[in-house]
């Protein structure tokens, strides 16, 4: 037995030993992708064929079709490689990290050369149906009273024009692309080599592509940063700071004075200033926009009471900043607080005991020994808390939904928008008009940041350290 | 640490430049902080119709505080004399009980900011006029809190907002019955606990563990089969808040799924990870790392696209994979972290038994690790129901909504009209998260904190 295992074997073909170092695991990797990719391409020759058998099944069939492949395909990889073993209890996890992480990423970089939008998004436009019939092998014309006008081709003769044929069965579904090689008078001629041409197409509709245009986008917003870009990044750095500075006060603040054992009532006074973090964020941040409306909001008829003048909470820019800080608070100061109650139980009483022998008082004991003590348990805590709120979108776009509007600004950036926001505002609203592309280069700079600043963040929680174990 | 300690030792010295530095800084600070409040309070503008001012408002609220100073004095010379009564000798401080008096005042200020707007919203659920974000103001009969709408009033107080959320509902017997199989399971969880506290919180016994364990299932899968079994032929009604119902099922079931499938994904991934070794695995840990940095909602135009390539548009399923792709990375390395805190020595001794690595996992590993995965579950459960934003931009149609997205179509309608109907809602959806907060508050926070310690 021991001489038929001693031969190394460069790919541990039948071995239980990976090939080791650098290649070795490039190899592990490679053959882990490949076999997915095996799997993809199995899945969508199967979909693809049921789909033109059964046209009423939906798409999502491939999503069966790929596990369905994938199960021969790692009974037979794991025969020739046995090591292979370890990455099966993770494949399930990187399928799935594959399909609906890294490929989303991957087509948003993509997008942020492109100028795809609500209007250039590969899809055929509606609104340039035509009726025709086929007249030859490459051959479309007209028919009725339909005019060549209406399918408003963007090259002159609609040479090399995209565009979508269906017949009056298929109404409801995409029908299939083909590429126009010249269209004059009635007769709309196809490039050559597209295959054989169905008689029964009734309809044409336009394809408005995806183009590329290289870096446009991001010489767009380059171009109007200091309308958007610079005073988005700095509030968002602002807001990430002040808001995490504000609640580890206040939740150290309230911790301390709670882990008082002879204060009475205290569990009693954790559990009920648990409550605002039990409640779910995106119920609790919509019923304060009730709370702070101007005219006839709870916490302004409450102010009034005491001599207050109305606060424009949500519709001054600088309030709505203040608003945002405040319902920020209301939402993590109980995070905070019970983290500190948790860090302090970690302290001995002993410590305490003999600051108070050596006759220190309270407030130096709470400098000396409470503060240094939590500041290993609290640092990866922070860092945690800013690196959310650089990227907290669900209060912002809950709260003032970016706004109010302030001068000079984009419509897509106002005076509370974060980076976030302002990448979501192009995309989907009607201000950014669905420049999805654009969102893309958006995206791209924000992403760029957000990994910046979570390399530092990890590295000072010890996370790569703790990998690399 | 053996030299005699003197007085002198312990005395801070700190360099006067630092001595500079600080109090600048907090010069700094005020300074702007100064010039911030300048700048506020210029914004601020003219009375509101819609506000009571009550005649010399601000001088009462000046002696409504001395008088809080004052009476929070008294109370502790009181607290002094009835401290040192009943201990007979030895002083008691008059200043520690002012401290410990004072601190109880502040606490309740901080309860008021805290529960305001949550008694605010309760109140407003039950009152079908909308008084509280109305402009008008009540009449001079009623108290002062109560007329200037800072308070709700107690009369015309009705379920008319709940109401409106269950119109035209239609729930048969059959699924009222698995609401009472999961009351009975609710109820015995309380009986459970009852009889745990009486024993002292001792656990040792297996059959109350048995009951619990039992009881728990029998509360949670009566809840999910009921909301299994809602169709949307069962909501007759017209108006979108009588889909309230249909949006807690979406969620419900969204969540459900969602935290399943996380489990399922996170414990074998982490389980990998932990405890074999491999060429690749540091990579792995790496890319795992970088995925979770990028936040996912920059990649939403893609997963629509991606989403509306599948046809999964109109459907709930859509939302599942959108969720679960973003969770694996922080569950798996959770769940990872767990098993690492576990003694390797068990899994040995099966595996020199010749157990198989897989079924080391299974039988013992997993069984250990059940509050852990009521952790990451819970997490995505949590994480899942309050999310709008993905479901917001992935589902159409007010018959998938879930309940943040049906939220969010009150507030942006005509509020201050619909605010009943809102509240109402608000309350209801949040009564199942922030029972399970209470009920495992221990999973939560030590969860949470172990969260924010790993990123």
């Amino acid at each position: 037995m021991a001489m038929m295992t001693a031969k190394p074997d460069y790919f541990g073909i039948g071995s239980n030993k990976p090939p080791e170092g650098g290649a070795g695991v490039a190899f592990a990797i490679g053959l882990v992708l490949g076999i997915c990719a095996l799997g993809l391409l199995i899945g969508t020759i199967l979909t693809s064929a049921v789909i033109a058998a059964f046209p009423s099944v939906k798409a999502w069939i491939l999503l069966i079709f790929v596990v369905v492949a994938l199960i021969p395909l790692l009974l037979i990889a794991i025969r020739i490689f046995p090591w292979l073993i370890s990455w099966y209890y993770m494949l399930p996890a990187i399928i799935c990290l594959l399909a609906f992480t890294v490929y989303p990423i991957i087509m948003t970089f993509g997008y942020a050369f492109t100028n795809f939008n609500a209007q250039n998004n590969d899809r055929p436009d509606s609104t340039t149906e035509v009726s025709i019939k086929v007249t030859g092998a490459n051959t479309l014309e007209l028919t009725g009273d339909s005019k060549l006008e209406t399918l408003a081709c963007r090259q002159p003769g609609c040479v090399n024009e995209p565009i979508e044929l269906r017949s009056d069965a298929e109404l409801g579904r995409p029908g299939k692309t083909y590429y126009a090689l010249k269209a004059e008078g009635n007769i709309i001629t196809l490039a050559p080599n597209q295959g054989v041409l169905p008689t029964d197409y009734t309809r044409v509709r336009r394809i408005n592509p995806v183009a590329n245009i290289g870096f446009g986008n991001f010489t767009e917003i380059f171009s109007k940063s200091s309308k958007q870009l610079y005073p988005v990044l700095i509030w968002t750095v602002v807001f990430a700071l002040s808001t995490t500075l504000i609640n580890v006060i206040v939740g150290l603040l309230l911790g301390i004075l709670l882990n008082n054992k002879r204060l009475k009532f205290r569990n009693f006074y954790r559990s009920i200033l648990i409550l605002p973090w039990a409640v779910p964020g995106v119920i609790s941040i919509q019923l304060w926009v009730a709370l702070l409306n101007q005219n006839f909001g709870g916490l302004n008829r409450l102010l009034g009471l005491f001599g207050g003048l109305p606060i424009p909470w949500l519709t001054d820019p600088l309030w709505a900043k203040i608003a945002i800080l405040l319902v920020n608070l209301w939402l993590g100061f109980p995070y905070m607080m019970t983290a500190t109650l948790g860090a302090l139980s970690a302290i001995s009483d002993e410590l305490y005991e003999a600051a108070e022998m050596d006759g220190a008082t309270k407030l130096e004991q709470v400098q000396f020994i409470t503060l240094p003590m939590l500041q290993a348990a609290f640092t990866p805590i922070v860092l945690a808390t800013f690196a959310y709120n650089f990227n907290n979108f669900g209060i912002i776009y809950l709260l003032t939904r970016g706004g109010p509007a302030e001068e000079g600004r984009e419509s897509t950036a106002q005076a509370t928008d974060i980076l976030l926001s302002w990448g979501f505002n192009t995309a989907f609203t009607g201000a950014g008009a669905q420049a999805y592309g654009l969102a893309g280069a958006v995206s791209v700079i924000v992403g760029i940041l957000t990994v910046i600043i979570s390399i530092f963040n990890f590295r000072a929680a010890g996370v790569f350290k703790e990998a690399r174990k | 640490m053996s030299s005699p300690s003197t007085p002198m030792q312990y005395e801070q010295r700190t360099p006067v430049w630092r001595v500079v530095l600080n109090w600048s800084i907090v010069a700094g600070v005020l300074i702007a902080l100064f010039f911030l409040w300048r700048d506020l309070s210029s914004r601020v503008k003219g009375k509101s119709f819609a506000i009571l001012y009550p005649e010399n408002a601000a001088l009462n609220t000046l002696f409504g505080l001395v008088a809080i100073v004052g009476l929070v004095c008294l109370t502790s010379y009181i607290g002094k004399m009835i401290g040192q009564a009943a201990r007979k000798h030895g002083k008691v401080s008059y200043l520690s009980v002012l401290n410990d008096q004072l601190t109880h005042v502040f606490f309740w200020f901080v309860i008021l900011f805290s529960l305001y707007p949550i008694f605010y919203v309760v109140s407003a659920s039950f009152d079908p006029l909308n008084r509280l974000t109305q402009a008008t103001l009540g009449t001079s009969e009623e108290p002062l809190l109560i007329r200037s709408r800072v308070l709700p009033s107690l009369e015309g107080l009705s379920f008319a907002n709940y109401a409106k959320l269950f119109d035209g509902v239609i729930i048969y017997q059959w699924q009222w019955l698995l609401l009472v199989i999961s009351a009975i399971g609710v109820l015995g969880i309380g009986v459970v606990w009852a009889i745990v506290q009486q024993n002292g919180g001792g656990r040792a016994d297996p059959n109350i563990n048995r009951a619990r364990v039992i009881s728990t299932w029998v509360a949670i899968l009566g809840v999910f089969a009921f909301f299994g079994t809602l169709t949307i032929d069962q909501f007759t009604g017209f108006s979108n808040s009588s889909k309230f119902l249909l949006w807690i099922r979406n969620t419900f079931l969204v969540s459900g799924a969602t935290g399943v499938l996380t489990v399922l994904l996170c414990t074998t991934t982490g389980y990998g990870l932990a405890r074999l070794r491999f060429p690749g695995r540091f990579e792995f840990l790496m890319f795992l790392i970088f995925i979770q940095m990028f936040p996912a909602l920059l990649g939403l135009v893609a997963m629509y696209e991606l989403v509306y390539r599948l046809g999964l548009t109109e459907s709930l399923p859509g939302l599942v994979i959108a969720y679960t792709g973003g969770a694996v990375s922080f569950g798996t390395w959770i769940y990872k972290g767990y098993v690492e805190s576990l003694p390797a020595s068990l899994e040995e001794a099966a595996l020199v038994d010749g157990c198989t690595r897989w079924t080391a996992f299974t039988k013992i590993v997993l069984p250990l690790s059940g509050p852990m995965m009521v952790f990451i579950f819970l997490m995505q459960f949590v994480g899942t129901y309050t999310e709008f934003l993905t479901a917001n931009v992935l589902v159409t149609g007010a018959q998938n909504w879930n309940v943040g997205v049906g939220l969010r179509s009150f507030a942006t309608g005509q509020f201050s009209v619909e605010y009943g109907t809102f509240a109402a809602a608000a309350v209801l959806g949040a009564i199942p998260i922030v029972l399970l907060y209470y009920s495992f508050q221990q999973v939560f926070i030590s969860g949470n904190t172990a969260g924010g310690e790993k990123g």
